[in-house]
């Protein structure tokens, strides 16, 4: 396999949720740069529209619960052509946790996935302006309660220690000052809208999505005084400070190097023990201030960079649950039109331990190989043997047909293993891996696909001998 | 208040329903359709996410007078329902686009017949969606994934279908509901084609109008068509989340945005919750949006009296307008 296409699919793993082949020869076609570039622009965006999930899936149209409403978002990411826009979602929602569990608005959760769409590969204090008046965030983090007089600090201090400047680049009395600069930011009809999500109620007629809402009454418009900086700051003069501050663009730089190049050590533990590879943020935190502040220009240096494409880096990342299963989806090409199990799938998800648009707190989730666990181990790998080992759903007979292509349909083990870990990747596996399938597939010695029709005997060994790549160690990193 | 913009006048009479949250009981799943019996009963269909699916029986009066059927495959029972009719003896006819079959009861609920076999043969089913029934007790059944209309006798017995995937005259993309206007006539909201068509017994197409958008008299995914015995038009404009009234050739007459307001059954529940009857009493139901949610998905999620999910149309022989909302777990009544 080619270095280039290895390089190909690491990016498209990175970026997106992996490729099929058919879509990696399309990319190898443009080139890395082009793809690079495409990827942070894409020309068109289509995926499965909302009416044809709306008219199928009435829980979905409504989401008047969590898993209904992950469904919608888990179907975007298996079907859009444009990958990294929600991966860049998925990327913020690990970050700005907000969960179902208490907002008890799964609507308004998926209304703030969609300003990720909007606002996530922009500059980031207009990400971080657009969070702060998201009606989730605000529920969420209690500002609704954060009036003039009666200050709740619960939304500036997450908002300066999880969501921009990290522990240890501020103080307690700028957590104070930043909070006064948000009273008075609400949700519409607060009373009413904060009473249903306490009692979780639905009644009489299903969820209102809440939408942004400011009291002026309920404003401190007093002076302030937040990063040495004072003045009559509302939360939009707080958002340019924090914009401006390098330990932002350090915080940020290395959370992007966490989720896009490698897995560091958990966020709690940054305060003490230095980057994975310090002179990547630097790169990483030049571009932040060199192109004002553009989360976009960030990830394009990312990507082109010595350090994203490095060897080293390669299945550096332990693949979160929804990665997993979204890319074993695509490759698999299960889900064309609508399905009931799509919730099911949404369940697994669940089960690995990322239950989407329900983080467990507001840091999210831990990550890196605090994924695995033996029961998330047991579930990873029966879902993926499930999806491909599947012969009959689309990506895998695409698979089958390219494997049939060679050598006449008849594959010596080495074939047939080097052969499928090409086309589910490719993937590059440790020769004590390549050599343990070489000998599962030898005890039924050389395959032949002439003549081959869906589900026989032959097309079961790949199918099986695919379930088995999944079960790898390799297959679950990124 | 009054509706009159053309030739036809529509008022809002009342809302019947409330969100159910149990696979039984007073209360909407899902609703997705719903049949006037002779005896005044009202038969609405819950397509009912989380596995609710079932008929509810109810009347003008709000009166909640049972149920029918139940979530599953077997007899009697539903996965994915779309539509409901009533012949001229009252016995119920139920599509369920999930098990592509349409299950038979009597007039009180007892299981009758199924019939329906998945394929793409005459006769075969794939997505069955709206059904209707004509003065003869024909029975019309929108095949949504063959692209077609199939006409049936009410045991089952094909007599002849039309339409194939398309958007030229005659051809439809993934229609969905129907009826019978009084010349016999049938009408299909072409979904995906954002029209209705009209065509004769026996399949002719006789007339078309709509285009896409969300202008008035544009339509965006209709989703179910019903004909006053003036010949007037009246179309759940699902993907604008509205109604619209069009003239016997298709000319657009008026909208409607929807207006509910508090059911018996919603009474009822704040009289038992006065916590949050106090503070809804403060909050404006009809809110102004920023402009990033001014489509009519979000406006309509946020909106309660507004429709959501305009899901059928039907009107019963008092000149009641029942507009069926998938989303908000109800029925808004109109008189015309």
């Amino acid at each position: 396999m080619s270095d280039d296409l290895r390089l190909m699919a690491h990016l498209l793993r990175r970026a997106g949720f992996g490729a099929t082949r058919t879509e990696l020869e399309e990319y190898m076609d443009k080139g890395y740069d082009a793809t690079v570039e495409e990827l942070l622009d894409p020309p068109t965006r289509s995926s499965m529209p909302d009416d044809v999930i709306f008219r199928y899936h009435v829980d979905i149209h409504e989401s008047r619960f969590g898993p209904s409403a992950a469904a919608n978002w888990v179907y975007r990411m298996i079907s859009t052509n444009a990958p990294l826009e929600e991966k860049l979602a998925l990327f913020w929602h690990g970050i700005f946790a907000t969960g179902y569990t208490k907002t008890n608005q799964a609507p308004s959760i998926l209304n703030q996935i969609e300003m990720f769409r909007r606002h996530g590969s922009g500059k980031f204090e207009t990400l971080l302006l657009a969070l702060s008046k998201d009606p989730a965030m605000l529920i969420w983090l209690d500002n609704q309660d954060n009036q003039k007089g009666a200050i709740n600090e619960n939304y500036g201090r997450e908002l300066l220690e999880l969501f921009s400047m990290g522990v240890g680049n501020y103080t307690e009395d700028d957590i104070k000052d930043a909070s006064r600069a948000f009273t008075g930011w609400t949700i519409g009809n607060a009373e009413y809208m904060s009473m249903r999500a306490m009692k979780d109620s639905i009644w009489p007629y299903g969820r209102i999505t809440w939408h942004y809402g400011y009291r002026p009454e309920d404003h401190d418009a007093d002076t302030k005084t937040f990063l040495n900086q004072s003045g009559d700051f509302y939360g939009e003069q707080v958002i340019e400070l924090i914009g401006d501050n390098p330990a932002t663009a350090n915080f940020v730089a290395r959370h992007m190097y966490d989720f896009f190049v490698a897995d560091e050590v958990p966020v709690p533990q940054w305060p003490y023990t230095p980057p994975r590879d310090p002179e990547a943020i630097k790169i990483m935190t030049d571009a932040y201030f060199e192109n004002d502040h553009e989360i976009k220009a960030m990830l394009r240096t990312v990507f082109k960079s010595d350090f994203f494409k490095s060897e080293s880096v390669r299945y550096g990342r332990v693949k979160g649950p929804a990665e997993l299963i979204v890319s074993a989806i695509r490759t698999s090409g299960d889900f064309q039109e609508p399905s009931l199990d799509i919730i099911k799938i949404c369940n697994v998800s669940d089960f690995m331990g990322q239950s989407l648009l329900s983080p467990p707190s507001v840091e999210g989730w831990h990550e890196g190989t605090e994924w695995i666990n033996s029961g998330s181990l047991v579930e990873r790998v029966n879902f993926i043997a499930n999806q491909l080992g599947d012969v009959s759903k689309p990506g895998i007979r695409d698979i089958i047909t390219r494997l049939a292509g060679e050598d006449g349909g008849h594959l010596k083990p080495e074939q047939l293993v080097d052969g499928c870990l090409d086309l589910l990747g490719p993937l590059d596996v440790s020769d004590e891996t390549r050599q343990s399938l070489i000998s599962y597939v030898a005890r039924d010695g050389s395959l032949s696909l002439k003549n081959h029709v869906e589900g026989d005997e032959a097309e079961s060994r790949v199918g099986g001998l695919l379930s088995i790549i999944g079960a790898t160690r390799e297959y679950q990193l990124n | 208040m009054t509706t009159d913009i053309g030739k036809i006048t529509v008022d809002y009479v009342k809302t019947i329903g409330m969100t159910s949250n149990s696979p039984t009981g007073r209360g909407f799943a899902n609703p997705v359709d719903l049949a006037i019996t002779s005896d005044g009963r009202i038969l609405v269909i819950n397509r009912g996410a989380y596995e609710f699916s079932r008929i509810t029986v109810c009347n003008l009066e709000e009166d909640f007078l049972g149920e029918i059927g139940s979530n599953g495959a077997g007899d009697g029972q539903f996965t994915l329902p779309t539509s409901i009719t009533v012949d001229s003896k009252d016995n119920i006819y139920v599509a369920d686009e999930y098990l592509n079959r349409v299950t038979v009861f009597d007039t009180t609920g007892n299981f009758l017949t199924k019939w329906g076999t998945r394929g793409i043969e005459a006769g075969d089913l794939s997505g069955p969606s709206g059904l209707a029934i004509d003065g003869e007790d024909n029975l019309y059944l929108v095949d949504q994934r063959n692209n077609r209309v199939q006409k049936f006798t009410t045991d089952g017995n094909l007599l002849c279908n039309w339409g194939e995937s398309g958007n030229g005259p005659g051809q439809l993309d993934q229609p969905w509901g129907i009826c019978i206007d009084s010349s016999g006539d049938v009408l299909v909201a072409d979904w995906r084609n954002d029209r209705i068509q009209k065509f004769s017994p026996d399949g002719k197409p006789i007339m078309q109008f709509g285009e896409s958008g969300s202008l008035a008299g544009q339509l965006r995914r209709p989703s179910d068509v019903a004909v006053t015995d003036d010949q007037y038009i009246i179309v759940s404009d699902w993907g604008n989340e509205r109604v619209q009234v069009f003239d016997p050739d298709g000319q657009f007459e008026l909208l409607l945005q929807g207006q509910a307001t508090l059911s018996k059954w919603a009474d009822d529940f704040f009289a038992a919750n006065p916590d949050e009857a106090k503070v809804r009493a403060i909050a404006n139901l009809e809110p102004d949006l920023p402009d990033h949610l001014q489509t009519p998905y979000h406006i309509a999620a946020q909106t309660e009296p507004y429709f959501w999910g305009p899901t059928s149309v039907n009107i019963d022989s008092d000149r009641h307008l029942y507009v069926t909302e998938s989303a908000r777990h109800r029925f808004q009544v109109y008189s015309f």
